[in-house]
């Protein structure tokens, strides 16, 4: 546990809020009518997945919480739970669904995520910048229109929706924003 | 990707700039209707009106010998358009870009931004919250009239995910707003017994309440910055949610330029107006006295240097005009970016904006 103050704040750092372990999903500069400024804080409790906003005063002293990553393999997911394997311990971890959050709907079964680990339990995903998956469903493009940047929706394997240009089709590997959901660029095998 | 790059294929984009073009139509007509003038004031400023808040934008005038004379971007036309109310110039609205300086990193701000300001003379804020209300109303009306609010149903306008009924305008105090969503007796965040300012409004009070909430406070902590807290996290939430909200009567250490309450001087006849949880204008009945004025201005140079803001040139000439004369007036400021963003359904003001800031 380290001492930081607010201007070090970093989207995805574990910080204790009212003594629980709370991630920053967002976080944004507030001036209100005079004198100081604020910064508003989207934080997620580890525990319970639960949200909310609170508004620190600016340079405000906050713990940060010491997390380390380790590697694991995503196995599959349930009502509420989605779980993943240590391959060297092949121990299995179950992550909350309102702690992976929206990155749920870009995971495929098999493949490697980092996890933070703090006091030996899994308490987030860390997002990569960019994932790698296979278009499973997709319109037939109209004449490859690669000039006028229009758009249309596909599904991918993981079951996530995306918009993407109309020379995308069925089958082709595309890299998506995990945190943005926006396409980024086709990928050769 | 910029937001004039999207032009061709966001049809959103497009839609949210004609609202903001029909938004400039109709306040020029409305304003007109009212027998208001359009002025236009400097952007260009060699002083100003100290605020504690603010950081300002500086650069410099060079004279042909290239002497350098320092200059200030204006964060609001307020100074120049109550000078010309001094002059006897009558109703009247700017419709202008204002700056602030540090204002990134923030979906609702932008360094640069839209401003309209108004002015009406033998009104008081009471006057302005009704002025307001019509205001919107008349917006509302004449957009649908274009078909650009396709998705406003009977009384409501929906914005990110709330559907806010514009026919219900709530007004509340910020005494009330204490009680109601803070549990907080406002009397116990001041000692009215105590002489000065500093005693009355008193921080070891605020600091008992606030850390018996579970704040974190220290010893540079101020009245008004433990105040702006427990307001940022318990009351703004709340307000503009169903419908819009008026929250006035601010306490004084928060008066900026308006004029306390005749028959309570612990507060002043300011309001906010808040829509779709967003903070759209701010309003006073304008101070005239001139020596409450400039005790202000030396106060808020004090807190200026204080947090070590750079210095900047006190507006005397503000000071000259209230000396003459202020008629009794209430100004309002109103961000037309973030009324935009509520009209056209947009979350980031950066999307109504075709060369926003950001870094």
């Amino acid at each position: 546990m380290g001492k930081i103050s607010t201007s070090d704040f970093q989207k995805g750092m574990f910080i204790e809020y009212r003594n629980d372990i709370h991630q920053i999903t967002e976080f944004q500069h507030v001036n209100p009518g005079k004198g100081s400024a604020f910064i508003r804080t989207k934080l997620r409790n580890v525990k319970s997945g639960n949200a909310f906003e609170f508004t620190y005063k600016s340079g405000e002293s906050v713990n940060e919480v010491s997390v380390y990553t380790r590697e694991m393999q995503y196995l599959y997911k349930d009502e509420s739970q989605y779980y993943f394997m240590d391959k060297s311990s092949f121990e299995q971890y179950s992550l909350s669904k309102n702690l992976i959050g929206s990155f749920g709907n870009y995971l495929k079964e098999g493949a490697q995520y980092q996890i933070y680990i703090h006091d030996n339990r899994p308490i987030g995903l860390r997002y990569p910048k960019k994932v790698k998956l296979k278009v499973s469903e997709a319109d037939e493009a109209t004449k490859g229109n690669t000039v006028g940047g229009a758009k249309k929706t596909v599904k991918l394997e993981s079951g996530a929706a995306v918009q993407v240009p109309l020379f995308i089709k069925k089958g082709d590997l595309i890299a998506v924003n995990p945190d943005t959901g926006e396409y980024l660029e086709r990928v050769n095998e | 990707m910029s937001t004039w790059k999207k032009w061709p294929h966001d049809e959103k984009i497009r839609q949210t700039y004609y609202i903001r073009e029909e938004l400039n139509f109709l306040i020029r007509k409305f304003f007109r209707n009212k027998k208001f003038h359009e002025v236009e004031t400097p952007i260009l400023l060699p002083a100003l009106i100290p605020e504690s808040y603010y950081e300002y934008f500086k650069t410099h005038l060079l004279d042909r010998n290239l002497q350098k004379k320092t200059l200030f971007l204006s964060a609001s036309p307020e100074s120049s358009l109550k000078k010309l109310l001094t002059a006897g110039f009558g109703n009247c609205f700017e419709i202008t870009k204002s700056f602030r300086n540090t204002e990134i990193g923030s979906n609702i701000h932008n360094p640069e931004f839209t401003m309209l300001e108004w002015y009406m003379v033998n009104a008081d804020y009471k006057n302005s919250m009704d002025l307001l209300k019509n205001l919107f109303q008349y917006l509302i009306v004449n957009l649908r009239k274009k078909k650009l609010l396709p998705h406003f149903k009977g009384n409501l306008l929906p914005y990110n995910n709330l559907e806010i009924d514009m026919s219900r305008w709530e007004k509340i105090s910020i005494r009330k707003a204490f009680n109601k969503y803070c549990g907080i007796d406002f009397n116990s965040l001041v000692d009215k017994n105590a002489n000065s300012d500093n005693d009355i409004f008193s921080v070891s009070l605020i600091k008992t309440i606030a850390r018996k909430k579970g704040y974190l406070v220290d010893r540079k902590n101020t009245w008004e910055e433990i105040f702006n807290q427990i307001y940022l996290n318990e009351i703004e939430p709340n307000l503009g949610i169903d419908h819009p909200t008026i929250i006035y009567d601010f306490p004084k250490p928060l008066a900026a330029l308006a004029k306390l309450k005749s028959d309570n001087k612990l507060f002043a006849q300011r309001f906010e107006l808040y829509i779709g949880n967003l903070e759209l204008a701010d309003c006073y009945t304008e101070l005239d006295n001139w020596q409450e004025q400039q005790i202000r201005f030396d106060n808020d140079q004090y807190l200026r240097k204080k947090c070590k803001k750079y210095e900047i040139t006190p507006d005397s000439e503000y000071i000259a005009a209230l000396k003459k004369g202020l008629p009794d007036s209430s100004g309002v400021a109103l961000g037309i970016d973030r009324t935009v963003m509520l009209f056209a359904g947009v979350e980031k003001i950066q999307d109504t904006l075709f060369f926003p800031l950001d870094y």
